[in-house]
C-alpha cells in the first residue's frame, strides 16, 4: 500500500519563502517603481562623510516618496576604499537600477564610476569634486561643483581679510586623489596672486600625528596655512597645529566641510575658512523643505551639512528628471513599459537637459555632466565656548 | 641645534607610542610564538573604554547612539581602568583564540588567523554599537597642562610628552618585573622552552596568561593616550599603527621587550628624520630601514638566532 510521504516542513517553507519573494519582486517592477543605487561610504576614513550622504538621502527619499515615479532607493556601503566601492558598485549594477547615486570620495569615482559607465547607467557624483570626474564618460555627472570652480574662493576671501599675508604653506593628503587634486588649485591661485609657497607638506589620510610636518612647516614662519584633507587626518592637522603655536588663519578644503570635524579638532576648529557649494539661508522651496526635515528631531536652528544637501539634490535631480521624461511617455504608459537601457539613456539626456531649483540653488549641466552651479560662499568655522558644537558661519 | 633638538624630540614621542604598541605584540609572542593580530583591535578599545569613562556619549550612528554613563571620572583615573577593560578583553581573546587551539596542538600558525578573526570581529562590534564616526577625548582633559610647551629651543605638544613619560615609566616597570619577580622569571621561562617550564613546575598557562593581560592593559594605555593625541578616528584607527608595531617588532627582534623599545624609537626618529617636503613618504623611509636592517640581520636587532633542532 502506498503510505502519502509526510509534508517536510522546512523545504515548504522555503518554497513559499522564494514563491513570495518572487511575487514582491514583480510587484517592485510593476508601475513606476523604480530603482535607485547608492553607494556611498558608511564605514572608513570618510565614513563621516557618507553619513551626512545617507542622511540626505533618506530626507530626498521622504519627501518625493508620495510623488510619481516611486524610487526604490538601495543604499550601499561603499568603505573609504577603491576595493570596498568595486564590490559595492558591482552589487549595485547587478541589481538593475536606473540610475546610481555616490561615491563619496573621487578616489573611489576614478575606480567605480567608469563601471557603471560601462554598464551605461547614469551615475551622479554627490562628493566628488576632483578635476576630470565628468569625463570619465558620457554616463557619469556630478551635483558637486569641481574643485577648480570652489578652492579659490576661500583663499581670496582670506587675503581679502588679511591683505599683509605674503607667506604661505600648504598641507595635502598625498594619497587621495581630491585632495592632490584640490592642493594643485590652491597652490596654482597662491601663485597667481603673487604670494609666497614657504613650504609644501605632503601626508596622507591615514595620519593622525602630525608633529613632525607641523614643526617642519613652522620653522618657515607661514603667515597662512591651507589644508587639502579629509575630516579625520584633516581635523587633527589643524587642532595640532593650533596646540603647536600656530595663530594665523588656516583655509582648508571640501574634504573638512561637515560640522563632522567638531568631535576631531574641537576649539581649535574656530576660524577656519571653507568655501560653500550650499548656503543654509537660501530662499527657495526646496531649500526651506530640506531645513525643515532636517530639523526635525535635531536643534530648531541646525543647518544640514553640505553633503547632505548634495546628497539630496543628487535624489531630486534623478527624480525630476524621471517625472520629465514620463510627461515625455504617451498618456498611461509608464516609465517601466521602456526597456531598461532604453530608459537609462532617456534620462541621462533629460536630466542633463533639466534645470533644477535645489536646496544648492539653480543646478544645470553641461553636455558632458559637469554641474553648473551659481550660488557660493565662504564660512568661518564658529566653535561654542565648550568646543563640542559649531557652526559655519557664511562670510559677507 | 634647535632642529636636533625638536628632530630628538619629536622621534622619540612617536617612537614611544611604537615601542608601547609593540611591547604589547611581544609579550604574546614571547610566550606563545605567533602573533596576536587582535592587538590593534584592543587598542582601538582602550581609547573608547577612555573616552567614555571621562564622560563621553556615543554619537548617532551606532546600537548604543546617545549613551553616556552616569559618571565622568578623571582622565587620570580613566587612563589605568581603560587599561584594565583592554586587558579584560585580551584575556577573553586568549580564552577564544588561542587556548582552543592550544589544547588540542594545534599548529601556532593556525593562531594568526584565530586572532585576526578575533580582531576582525572586534572592529566591527565597534562599530556596531557607537558608529564609524569620530571620537574626541575633550582637549581640555589635561587640565591645567599648556597645548604645548618649549624645550630647549624645540615646540612639543604637552600630550606627546606625556606619553613619552609614561611609555617611559611602564616600559622601566615591565623591565623590573620580568627581572626583578618570581612571576617575570617564569615568564621568560616559558618563553625559553614552555615544555622544560611546565617539568619545573611553571604553570605555562597562567604565564601566558599574565602576558596576555599586560599586552591589553598596555594597549589599552597606548590607545587612551593616542586618543587623547589625535582622537579616535572611528573603529579602524589602531590598525595603521598595529601595521607600524609590527614593523617595531620584527625590528628589534622577535620575542624582545627590550628589542621592541629599541626598535620602535629607531623607527620614530627615522621618521622624524625625513626631510619636510618628503614627509609623506615617512613610512617609505621607516620600512626601508627595517627591510635592510633585516638583510644585515634577519633575527632583527636584538633577537637571538635560534639552534636549529634535529
Amino acid at each position: 500500500m502506498h503510505t502519502p510521504r509526510p509534508l517536510r516542513p522546512l523545504p515548504l517553507a522555503l518554497a513559499l519563502l522564494a514563491l513570495a519573494g518572487s511575487v514582491a519582486s514583480c510587484r517592485g517592477q510593476r508601475g513606476d517603481q523604480l530603482r535607485l543605487g547608492a553607494g556611498i561610504a558608511l564605514t572608513g576614513n570618510a565614513g563621516l562623510l557618507g553619513q551626512d550622504a545617507r542622511t540626505g538621502l533618506d530626507l530626498a527619499r521622504q519627501r518625493f516618496a508620495q510623488e510619481a515615479p516611486q524610487l526604490e532607493l538601495q543604499l550601499e556601503d561603499t568603505g573609504s576604499d577603491e576595493a570596498g566601492a568595486t564590490v559595492a558598485f558591482r552589487r549595485l549594477i547587478n541589481a538593475k537600477p536606473v540610475a546610481i547615486v555616490g561615491p563619496s570620495l573621487s578616489q573611489q569615482g576614478f575606480a567605480v564610476m567608469p563601471m557603471a559607465d560601462r554598464a551605461r547607467i547614469p551615475v551622479i557624483g554627490v562628493s566628488t569634486t576632483a578635476e576630470g570626474i565628468p569625463q570619465i564618460g558620457p554616463f557619469v555627472a556630478r551635483v558637486a561643483s569641481p574643485v577648480t570652480v570652489v578652492a579659490p574662493r576661500s583663499l581670496a576671501k582670506a587675503v581679502q581679510l588679511n591683505p599683509g599675508i605674503r607667506r604661505v604653506a600648504v598641507f595635502f593628503a598625498q594619497d587621495d586623489v581630491f585632495c592632490t587634486s584640490e592642493t594643485r588649485i590652491f597652490q596654482r591661485a597662491i601663485r597667481a596672486k603673487g604670494l609666497e609657497l614657504v613650504a609644501v607638506q605632503r601626508t596622507s589620510v591615514q595620519d593622525t600625528d602630525f608633529q613632525i610636518p607641523i614643526t617642519n612647516v613652522l620653522r618657515s614662519r607661514p603667515q597662512l596655512v591651507v589644508i587639502s584633507a579629509l575630516v579625520s587626518d584633516g581635523g587633527n592637522l589643524v587642532r595640532q597645529l593650533r596646540e603647536l603655536g600656530y595663530t594665523g588663519p588656516i583655509v582648508a578644503g571640501n574634504g573638512l566641510n561637515t560640522p563632522n570635524i567638531y568631535p576631531v579638532c574641537q576649539r581649535h576648529c574656530d576660524g577656519l575658512m571653507i568655501t560653500q557649494a550650499y548656503n543654509p539661508s537660501l530662499e527657495n522651496a526646496s531649500n526651506r523643505t530640506l531645513l525643515a526635515a532636517f530639523r526635525k528631531g535635531r536643534a530648531a536652528d541646525a543647518v544640514p551639512p553640505q553633503v547632505t544637501a548634495q546628497a539630496y539634490a543628487a535624489y531630486q535631480v534623478v527624480h525630476e528628471a524621471l517625472a520629465t521624461l514620463k510627461g515625455t511617455l504617451p498618456k498611461g504608459a509608464s516609465l517601466n513599459s521602456l526597456p531598461l537601457p532604453e530608459l537609462r539613456q532617456r534620462l541621462l539626456k533629460t536630466l542633463l537637459a533639466g534645470t533644477y531649483q535645489t536646496p544648492l540653488g539653480e543646478l544645470r549641466f553641461s553636455p558632458d555632466g559637469e554641474v553648473l552651479q551659481r550660488e557660493f560662499s565662504v564660512a568661518r568655522v564658529s566653535m561654542a565656548a565648550d568646543g563640542r558644537s559649531g557652526r559655519f558661519v557664511l562670510l559677507p | 641645534m634647535h632642529d636636533l633638538t625638536q628632530l630628538l624630540l619629536n622621534g622619540l614621542s612617536t617612537g614611544a607610542v611604537y615601542a608601547l604598541f609593540a611591547l604589547g605584540y611581544t609579550l604574546v609572542f614571547s610566550v606563545l610564538g605567533v602573533i596576536n593580530f587582535a592587538h590593534g583591535a584592543v587598542f582601538t578599545l582602550g581609547a573608547y573604554f577612555t573616552y567614555f569613562l571621562i564622560g563621553g556619549a556615543a554619537g548617532a550612528n551606532g546600537l548604543l547612539a546617545g549613551l553616556q554613563l552616569p559618571f565622568a571620572l578623571p582622565f587620570w583615573l580613566a587612563l589605568p581602568l581603560a587599561g584594565l577593560g583592554a586587558a579584560a578583553v585580551a584575556l577573553l581573546i586568549e580564552r577564544t583564540a588561542f587556548a582552543p587551539l592550544r589544547q588540542r596542538s594545534a599548529d601556532p600558525l593556525l593562531a594568526l588567523i584565530t586572532s585576526l578573526g578575533a580582531g576582525v570581529v572586534l572592529v566591527n562590534l565597534i562599530q556596531l554599537l557607537v558608529g564609524a564616526e569620530s571620537y574626541a577625548i575633550p582637549t581640555g582633559a589635561l587640565a591645567g597642562l599648556p597645548a604645548a610647551v618649549r624645550l630647549g629651543g624645540a615646540q612639543v605638544r604637552s600630550v606627546q610628552l606625556l606619553l613619552l613619560l609614561v611609555a617611559t615609566v611602564l616600559l622601566s616597570l615591565l623591565t623590573l618585573w620580568i627581572d626583578g619577580t618570581r612571576s617575570g622569571k617564569g615568564l621568560r621561562a616559558v618563553s625559553e622552552d614552555p615544555t622544560t617550564a611546565r617539568l619545573l613546575g611553571i604553570p605555562s598557562d597562567r604565564m601566558i596568561q599574565i602576558a596576555f593581560g599586560l599586552s591589553g592593559f598596555l594597549a589599552g594605555i597606548a590607545g587612551g593616550l593616542v586618543g587623547l593625541s589625535v582622537s579616535i578616528a572611528g573603529p579602524y584607527f589602531g590598525i595603521g599603527y598595529g601595521l607600524k608595531g609590527l614593523g617595531v617588532l620584527v625590528l628589534g627582534g622577535l620575542g624582545s621587550v627590550p628589542g621592541a623599545v629599541l626598535g620602535g624609537l629607531i623607527i620614530g626618529l627615522a621618521e622624524a628624520c625625513v626631510p619636510a617636503d618628503l614627509s609623506g613618504y615617512r613610512d617609505v623611509v621607516a620600512y626601508g630601514f627595517l627591510f635592510v636592517v633585516l638583510l644585515v640581520r634577519p633575527q632583527g636587532l636584538l633577537g637571538r638566532v635560534l639552534p636549529s633542532k634535529v
